[in-house]
Order: C-alpha cells, then sequence, then structure tokens
C-alpha cells in the first residue's frame, strides 16, 4: 500500500468560501490531513447556498458547493474567539505542520494569533495568510472578493469583445487561482522546512498572485508603453483564431490554426483546399488581415455540424478544434469520464453523488475521494478527545460554554 | 534574519516549448530552484511571441520569454540526437524535477520515459503537461490556449448571453494549468524527498479548468440543476463590472457588505428601503437597484470611488488598466514590481513572486540569453573542455 504525498502532514484550516477552501482541497487530496475549524457563529458561507429550499432539514450539510470544495477535510468546530477556544487552537497548532487563514488582512492579529504567536508554539509551523491585498501597503483593508481581483490584477482590462468594455470572466477567477498558489506554497514551504528546520510565514496577496497569470503584458508596457486592445476570441497572429457556431442552440466550437500547414488542414477539411491559395489567405499575416472573411467561410461550413463532429474531423486533419463545453457537458464528457476524472462519493447526509476527483494525477500514488466532506462539528471527538486529550466532562463543558457546537447559528448568512 | 536560497538545492530540467510549462518552472525559478530551460539550438518556440522591445522582432527581447524565463538559466540541447540525449541522461543525474509538455507518448519514444528517468535518479518527479493529459480519448488532440479554455467549462461561462462566448484575457488556459502544474510538482517533489517517492504528474489543461468550475458543477452535479449559461458583465445589481466615468467599477457585494456598500454610494437611506432589506428583496427588486448601482457609477471617477469604497469597506474596485498597475500606491508600498535589465531589451519591470514567504529571498533576475549556460553546465558542472563544446555545437548537439 502506498502513502499519498502529504501522508502525515496536519493543517489547519481557518479558510471559508472558495480560494482558501480550494487550497485546502488541493493538500487534502494530496493526504494531508486538512482540519477545518468553523465556529457556530462564523462558519463557512458555501454551506449556506444550498440550492435547496431553506426549510431543508440539515441544509448546511447539504450544499453541493461545500461537498465538492471540502471532501478529505476533517471538521472541527471551535470558537476562536473565546479564550478557551483561542487555547486549544494554539494546543492544535503546537501539533500541527501548518495552519491557512484567508481572513481580512487585520483578523489574525485582533484574535491575538498573528504569526508570532503561533510560531512561539510551534517553530515549525507554516503559517499561510491569503487576503486580497496582502498585509501592507495603503489597500490592505480594502475588502476584495474573486471578481474584485479580477479588476485590481489587470486581467478584467484584459478580456473582452474587440472594441467592448473590460469584461468579467466566468467564474470568481481571483479565487482558485489564490488557491492553487497557495497550495504550492505551502507545499514548496514544506521542502524549505527540510532545509531550514523551522516553519516559515508567506503573505499571498491575491491581486499580486492573479498579475503573475498576466506577466508578459507588464513586461510589454514596460517596455512599450502602451496599453493592450482587447479583441475577444482573436489571436495576435494567429488566424483563423476563434469560436464558430454551429448546430443547435447556443452550440459553438472553437479553431485555432498555428501554421500554414494546419491552415492547409483546415482548407482540406472544409473540401476547399483552393482557399490555401487564395491570396486573401495564402500566407499567415493575409490570413491576418483577412480573418473576418475567412471567419465566414469558417461559419458557413460549421453551422451545419454539430460542434463534436466538427472538432473530430479537423483534429483528425491535425487542426486544434475544441467544442465549447458547457457545464454538464462538462460534467457527461465521455474523455473525462474515460480517465476516472469523476468519482462517487457517499454523504452521510448529503447521499451519493459523483463529483470531479483529485486531477493532480500521480503514477506513484495515485489519489482518490476518500472522505466526504465534513458535517459541521463532524470531527469534533476526533480533535477534542484523540488530538488534544480532552475528557468528555470537557468536551461537554465546551459545548455548554458556546466554544464548540453542532449546528451553525443560520442567522449568521441569511 | 537573512534571507537565503533554501532552494538552491532543488534542480529542474524544463524541456516544455509552451507556456504552462515554462509558467511551471518560472514559479519555481523565482523562489530559488535552480532551472534549466533546454531551448533547442534554433532557441524556444516562445522567443518568438511578441510584443517585442521597441517593436524589433528579437529573439531575445520578447515580452513572453522575458518575463517566463526570468530566473532560469538557459542551456540548448537537441534532445533528439543521441549525445544530446546521453547528455540529458547525465544531467538528470543531478536533477529533482523533470518538466516536459511534448504529445503523450514522445517522451517514452524518446527514450526518456518515467520508467527510464527513475532508473537514473530513484526519486525523480517527471512532471507532463499537456491540454487532455497522457490517456484516453482526446490524448493525441491538438490545443491552443482558446481551445483548453473551451474544454474546461470556463469559456461556456464568460461572455454575453446575446454574443458568443468569450476567452479570458491573455492565456489563463496555459497559465492556469501551468499554476497547477506548480503546486503539483512542489507537492510531488516534496514527497519525492521526504519518502523517496518518485512520481510521474500527469496534468491535463482540461481537468484543471474543469476543478474550478465554482458551484456551477457542483450544483449540476447534486442538484442536475444547470444555471452556468454566460451572464455578460453584470450578473445581479451587488455582481458585475459598471461603466464609470473614463473607466469601470466591479461591484462584488456579499450579503453582510449591504450596510458598508449603502454608505460608500453616498445612499445611507437605502438601508431603511423594504425593497432592499435584504438578499431575497434585493434580488426580487433587482431592476430597480441595479437601476441604481449604474446611475451611481456613471457619475463616479473610478479611482476616486475605489478609494472612498476601500475606505467605507465596500468591495468594489475599478478595473485596472495595466498603466494603473504600475502606478498603484499599494503594489509600489509593498516593492510589488522589479526592475531588471536586459542585455538585448534594455530596462524592464516584471511582476513580482506570487506570494512571499519567509527567509526566502525573490528577487527576480533576468531572462537568460539563448544558450548562455552552456559553458557553466557543460563545461564547469558535466566536464567538457571548452574545445568538446565546440565539437558539441558542430554537430548541432547545444
Amino acid at each position: 500500500m502506498y502513502r499519498l504525498p502529504l501522508h502525515g502532514i496536519r493543517v489547519l484550516d481557518l479558510t471559508m468560501a472558495w480560494a482558501g477552501p480550494y487550497a485546502t482541497r488541493l493538500l487534502a487530496d494530496m493526504g494531508a490531513e486538512v482540519i477545518k475549524i468553523e465556529s457556530v457563529d462564523n462558519w463557512d458561507v458555501l454551506r449556506a447556498l444550498t440550492g435547496q429550499p431553506p426549510d431543508t432539514e440539515r441544509a448546511w450539510d447539504k450544499s453541493p458547493y461545500f461537498n465538492q470544495t471540502n471532501r478529505n477535510k476533517y471538521g472541527c468546530s471551535l470558537d476562536l474567539s473565546k479564550p478557551r477556544g483561542r487555547e486549544l487552537f494554539l494546543r492544535l497548532a503546537a501539533q500541527s505542520d501548518a495552519v491557512i487563514e484567508n481572513f481580512r488582512a487585520e483578523v489574525m492579529d485582533k484574535l491575538n494569533l498573528g504569526y508570532e504567536t503561533l510560531s512561539a508554539v510551534n517553530d515549525r509551523l507554516i503559517v499561510l495568510s491569503m487576503p486580497g491585498h496582502g498585509k501592507t501597503g495603503p489597500e490592505r483593508d480594502f475588502v476584495t472578493y474573486g471578481t474584485n481581483v479580477e479588476q485590481l490584477s489587470g486581467l478584467c482590462h484584459l478580456t473582452g469583445y474587440e472594441g467592448g468594455p473590460p469584461h468579467k470572466t466566468g467564474i470568481s477567477y481571483g479565487d482558485p487561482i489564490a488557491g492553487i498558489a497557495a497550495a504550492g506554497a505551502i507545499a514548496l514551504a514544506l521542502w524549505v522546512r527540510r532545509r531550514t528546520g523551522r516553519g516559515h510565514y508567506i503573505e499571498l496577496a491575491q491581486r499580486e498572485t492573479l498579475i503573475s497569470l498576466i506577466g508578459e503584458f507588464i513586461v510589454a508596457f514596460s517596455m512599450n508603453h502602451r496599453e493592450p486592445v482587447r479583441h475577444g476570441n482573436r489571436h495576435s497572429s494567429m488566424a483563423p483564431h476563434s469560436c464558430y457556431r454551429c448546430t443547435g442552440d447556443d452550440e459553438w466550437i472553437t479553431i485555432a490554426c498555428e501554421d500554414d500547414a494546419q491552415f492547409a488542414a483546415l482548407c482540406s477539411t472544409l473540401e476547399q483546399p483552393g482557399l490555401a491559395r487564395d491570396p486573401r489567405f495564402a500566407d499567415v499575416v493575409s490570413r491576418y488581415r483577412n480573418q473576418h472573411a475567412l471567419d465566414e467561410i469558417i461559419s458557413a461550413w460549421t453551422k451545419d455540424r454539430t460542434k463534436e463532429s466538427a472538432a473530430e474531423a479537423l483534429q483528425s486533419a491535425g487542426v486544434a478544434a475544441m467544442p465549447i463545453l458547457s457545464v454538464p457537458e462538462v460534467f457527461a464528457d465521455p474523455h473525462l469520464r474515460a480517465r476516472g476524472f469523476f468519482e462517487p462519493v457517499s454523504h452521510p447526509v448529503a447521499g451519493v453523488w459523483e463529483i470531479d476527483g483529485p486531477h493532480w494525477r500521480m503514477s506513484e500514488s495515485p489519489a482518490h475521494i476518500r472522505l466526504p466532506a465534513p458535517i459541521f462539528a463532524e470531527h469534533n471527538r476526533y480533535v477534542f478527545s484523540e488530538l488534544l486529550g480532552l475528557s468528555d466532562e470537557e468536551i461537554a463543558k465546551l459545548e455548554a460554554d458556546g466554544v464548540s457546537g453542532t449546528a451553525p447559528n443560520r442567522a449568521v448568512h441569511d | 534574519m537573512p534571507e537565503s536560497a533554501p532552494l538552491s538545492d532543488l534542480r529542474i530540467l524544463d524541456l516544455s516549448r509552451g507556456i504552462a510549462g515554462a509558467f511551471c518552472t518560472r514559479l519555481f525559478a523565482e523562489f530559488g530552484a535552480d532551472v534549466i530551460t533546454l531551448e533547442p539550438p534554433s532557441g524556444h518556440p516562445l522567443r518568438r511571441t511578441g510584443p517585442f522591445a521597441a517593436d524589433r522582432p528579437h529573439s531575445e527581447a520578447g515580452a513572453l520569454w522575458l518575463y517566463l524565463a526570468a530566473s532560469k538559466r538557459s542551456a540548448t540541447l537537441n534532445i533528439e540526437t543521441p549525445t544530446g540525449l546521453q547528455l540529458f541522461r547525465t544531467m538528470v543525474e543531478e536533477s529533482n524535477i523533470i518538466v516536459e509538455d511534448f504529445a503523450p507518448a514522445k517522451i517514452d519514444e524518446l527514450g526518456i520515459g518515467f520508467d527510464e528517468l527513475r532508473r537514473i535518479v530513484r526519486r525523480i518527479v517527471l512532471v507532463s503537461v499537456t491540454p487532455f493529459g497522457q490517456t484516453g480519448l482526446r490524448a493525441g488532440w491538438k490545443a491552443t490556449n482558446l481551445t483548453s479554455f473551451a474544454s474546461g467549462g470556463q469559456m461556456a461561462l464568460t461572455g454575453d448571453p446575446s454574443r458568443e462566448p468569450l476567452v479570458a484575457g491573455g492565456r489563463q488556459a496555459e497559465y492556469q494549468t501551468g499554476l497547477q502544474a506548480f503546486a503539483a510538482a512542489a507537492v510531488a517533489a516534496f514527497n519525492a524527498d521526504a519518502l523517496e517517492v518518485p512520481n510521474h504528474v500527469d496534468i491535463s489543461a482540461q481537468e484543471c479548468m474543469a476543478s474550478a468550475l465554482e458551484l456551477y458543477l457542483p450544483w449540476w452535479a447534486y442538484l442536475k440543476r444547470d444555471i452556468s449559461k454566460r451572464r455578460g458583465n453584470v450578473l445581479s445589481a451587488m455582481v458585475g463590472v459598471f461603466p464609470a466615468k473614463d473607466g469601470f467599477l466591479g461591484l462584488h457585494i456579499m450579503p453582510r457588505n449591504w450596510p458598508w456598500f449603502v454608505k460608500a454610494i453616498g445612499r445611507p437611506e437605502l438601508i431603511e428601503d423594504e425593497r432592499f432589506k435584504d438578499a431575497h428583496s434585493r434580488l426580487q427588486n433587482n431592476d430597480e437597484l441595479e437601476a441604481i448601482v449604474y446611475e451611481w457609477a456613471s457619475r463616479q471617477d473610478p479611482r476616486e470611488a475605489y478609494r472612498t469604497a476601500g475606505a467605507a469597506r465596500a468591495p468594489i474596485a475599478f478595473a485596472h488598466t495595466i498603466g494603473d498597475l504600475l502606478e498603484s500606491e499599494q503594489l509600489r508600498s509593498r516593492d510589488y514590481f522589479q526592475r531588471v535589465e536586459h542585455p538585448a531589451a534594455g530596462k524592464l519591470t516584471l511582476p513580482g513572486a506570487p506570494f512571499r514567504m519567509s527567509g526566502v529571498d525573490t528577487s527576480a533576475g533576468r531572462a537568460p540569453l539563448l544558450g548562455e549556460h552552456n559553458e557553466a553546465l557543460y563545461c564547469d558542472e558535466i566536464g567538457f573542455s571548452p574545445r568538446d563544446l565546440g565539437r558539441l555545437r558542430a554537430a548541432e548537439v547545444i
């Protein structure tokens, strides 16, 4: 039996919503023991996005978004704002490898749980904070969510139709980007810790992380002092390079030709080999200049075909083409299915369903969904009794004093 | 505590030719790993991508290359020659991670597949980055950033409902995949170091993007409810990008932010307004609220509104241009951007590290010239003489 890559690494997870929980999902998928800490009054907002009637029993344990993002994790209810809760958290930190939080910049200090305090109880502890703007600077306390991060990083300015306004992307894009980077940061810090013998503090400013995904535009501007122009689905040099309507309602295919050979292959597939010799399209520059005319010719071919059959035909000729998959189509995608991308999960309250499994595929230590997302406070006993050695009386007192609890205060996210 | 380079004993050989692989290894280089980009003797394909310094095409001065190769070393190597292959195998002996993005199985055909590599170094990590992964029905399919973005569901969500779907700006499919490959490689490298387990890491761009579909995928998977139609720039009065005076303002107001929002837009009386008393009623009366937001935004100087809203704790931002980023007081106060001097491109600005780690230096280096480190690598480290280097060059191995 193999061990998962992060076997034996314990992560205390104070994050909520998407960015932080996506980071700890990646670590949990890789075998880390992630303990998600929520309290009765400060619980993950994703639990509230249930998509089900408000009177659903234990609705907070049935949120598909929460249950997807938090699989493979443990759950514990502990209120860090109460002295006893803070004390127990520090005792947990003393026996953990990492703490991740995505509160606003000042929250951990206000809880008196800043890096100095945490490293004082465990100098091998890795602590990661991921506020929108970082912990310093005039904007450090500005509240920022995923779509704001796009605006603050320049990505929104780069996205948009030709001649149109800056455009948001389809998801809260700043979140998963910060999450992936945070997971990588923890792994890197684990490597570093083996060299330095001590823990490290990681500060991840979400807007800075996202700027690193448009780095070439920063470099270009610094050299030529020109703002980039939005150009929709077009490319700065390739043509054709766009999406084209296919049969059906709102069905599209993307097609991109990188060179003359691929364009010739495209023309053959369209049964118009002469196009490759047409002076309007005979070379890269001409194709670029006449791409609108070219797009019409391609659309005339795609419009009578399904996106799948058009993609098959183009790919078998060696042209990069791919249907635009809707979310249900992603879920049904035969290729993803053939790779075992979706796995069944059995959740004690939500039931059995299927969701995307770990997508970092390691040949020698393949990962799967081992645990459903924790129901609220599911692993209190494991944490309080096994890890902290509390007696039954002490555990009962935690609940009686409101330091822990078994159900969230629903009014918080109403 | 002096800053140090605890990642200097992590060596990565980068055989990749695309953006995802180059971004993956750039992130390691940024934190002080020894990343060697092994370029074909004719130069890495990303060197050919503009824009270029002073708009003059030059293989040393393309923005994409200057960014993605920063802090790396460059050696030329024709891996498809027996001598080149032998050189590569020698370098593998001292390496931790190999990154490649050839079509699936090509690395095996070259004779340096995972089984071969682990024979050379017991704890090697091979990271293979492809559009669709190493296996499955579409394993051999061609892709670009555009078609990859289409494959993972994110493109269907982006754009105006009355128009065609829209690809995100820049090269997000490739960067996202590269970022995922970096994080996965870091996990695998730690594991190889700590537990002596080698790994072949198979990264599929499609899967990376399909794993980040917000609530849309889980809602479909669990509730069979598809709410994934693209919805343009305005999801609701509370989440969207709205035109302002000479710019654009983005709102992302969660229910808990409502009291701060009404103050930030100078409409404190709305807190008493029955139409907007909770998240549900705001949604019911979305059109009226949207009209208020449009009207407010249209009168704002976006930069000023951003500062006012920020101080009032309302999640409102303006769409920064590249120029805005470079002038941002926030980023400047954090010394985020870095200036480097490049022999062919001159002075240029690079983004800073995506995160900072105490005790680890992340000051940027410049991109290497083609084959700049051939001598250091092949002579000083492997032991060839300068005359051998001439022979390798003549035989088009390097």
